[in-house]
């Protein structure tokens, strides 16, 4: 028996990954349906090159480096057609939880929107997806150093925004 | 207060070392303030957390499953179409023999966090990070073919017409990145740790796979040669018109 080869190995674990793709891609676009757009976009561009990735390596990792940059792509390309996104898609929906939990969901996700976007991915991988601060430097192409800082003042400003937890 | 609110975030991260660690915890004992502002950075970290968590419960759409459950992607949208065709035609032709070499060898990062105390010569700004200092300096005036602080690697011009150039700065932390020209300044789109790695996985001055990634995606044509890349330099990086599409 030949092992899996690479297509195969990446694509049956980006399977089991969808559901965190969508929630950092949620993070990157702050939007519901460009969210999925880009996790569209971001699999079949791992599954191009997935000849590029090297098993010992974190998957995850791999995959939120290649969504960040293709949301700069398409971020420059819209620039480009100078296309400006309806508002009624703007705004992000929350799954089902009880009111209070929505409202208290809602005020930290509009926290985040408000960041930079550069705050907001150090954040979201650090914060939401649980890489280590060298794990989210790589995807993001950055020193150790500059992630920390980013991700500290990202910090500050949310706490700023959203004030002592409830 | 003697530790930097960075250093207990990072405590609250769990990315201190364990000497930071256990003399964090033995001041924390006797200054609930340290105590307050450690719990602060957790409370947040499980707001933020909590406010994206129910989207991982939401059913995933079909268009998605069907992606990596098919062999061929079958509904491919014309903004991926493209992508895909381009990351075929990238992905292995347009690299030189070497960097497709260093890219086996390389995966990444591995640099403390305390490691990175020398000044840098970048700064963040408003458009992101830009060189400065010697780097700028390097980027700037130096050829591939020159010696200096920073080594350079391929210079080329993207698909909005801007010079690019690989970097490498030998530095305690050294690191190897991608600069591209934006007005007098140049923009560093990526940078990545280039020290070897302790699992013998990166060879120093080894282009980073981010870096490489980074190289693929943003070239149009083909790297400039060593004329090509002096008359640019000699031309001071002026804007030029795009040489694809």
């Amino acid at each position: 028996m030949s092992t899996p080869s690479p297509v195969d190995q990446v694509r049956g674990q980006l399977g089991e990954m969808l559901p965190r793709l969508r929630r950092f891609a949620r993070v990157i676009t702050r939007n519901v349906h460009d969210a999925d757009d880009l996790v569209q976009v971001a699999v079949e561009k791992a599954l191009a090159r997935a000849a590029q990735w090297r098993p010992e390596s974190r998957l995850d990792s791999w995959m939120f480096g290649i969504m960040k940059n293709a949301w700069i792509d398409e971020i420059r390309s819209r620039r480009r057609r100078d296309r400006i996104l309806a508002p009624e898609e703007a705004g992000l929906s929350v799954g089902d939880e009880s009111a209070a939990a929505r409202e208290i969901a809602m005020s930290v996700q509009v926290a985040m929107e408000r960041l930079p976007e550069e705050q907001r991915l150090a954040v979201g991988l650090v914060l939401v997806e649980g890489l280590s601060y060298r794990e989210a430097a790589e995807a993001l192409g950055i020193p150790v150093g500059t992630l920390t800082s980013r991700l500290a003042r990202g910090r500050e400003a949310l706490q700023a925004m959203l004030g002592e937890a409830r | 207060m003697r530790f930097s609110d960075e250093t207990l975030m990072a405590y609250a991260d769990g990315e201190l070392d364990a000497a930071t660690r256990t003399a964090i915890e033995a001041e924390m004992a006797v200054d609930p303030v340290l105590t307050r502002a450690i719990e602060r950075h957790r409370a947040l970290a499980g707001r933020v957390q909590g406010a994206y968590a129910g989207v991982l419960d939401e059913p995933v759409p079909e268009r998605l499953t069907a992606l990596v459950a098919k062999p061929t992607a079958s509904n491919v949208t014309p903004l991926a179409a493209h992508r895909v065709a381009r990351a075929a035609v990238t992905s292995r032709s347009r690299l030189p023999q070497w960097m497709a070499v260093a890219a086996s060898l390389v995966l990444g990062v591995v640099v403390s966090l305390f490691m990175i105390n020398e000044s840098d010569p970048w700064e963040e700004t408003a458009v992101g990070l830009v060189a400065r200092g010697e780097l700028d300096t390097a980027l700037t005036q130096q050829l591939a073919s020159n010696a200096g602080a920073a080594r350079i690697g391929i210079s080329f011009q993207d698909r909005d017409g801007a010079w690019c150039r690989t970097f490498h700065l030998e530095r305690e932390a050294p690191v190897a990145g991608l600069a591209c020209r934006s007005g007098a300044e140049w923009q560093l789109k990526v940078m990545a740790d280039a020290g070897p790695r302790e699992d013998g996985l990166q060879t120093a001055g080894a282009m980073p796979l981010a870096v490489l990634e980074a190289v693929d995606a943003a070239i149009a044509g083909e790297p400039l040669d060593a004329d090509a890349e002096r008359a640019a330099r000699d031309g001071g990086w002026q804007a030029a018109p795009n040489v694809a599409e």
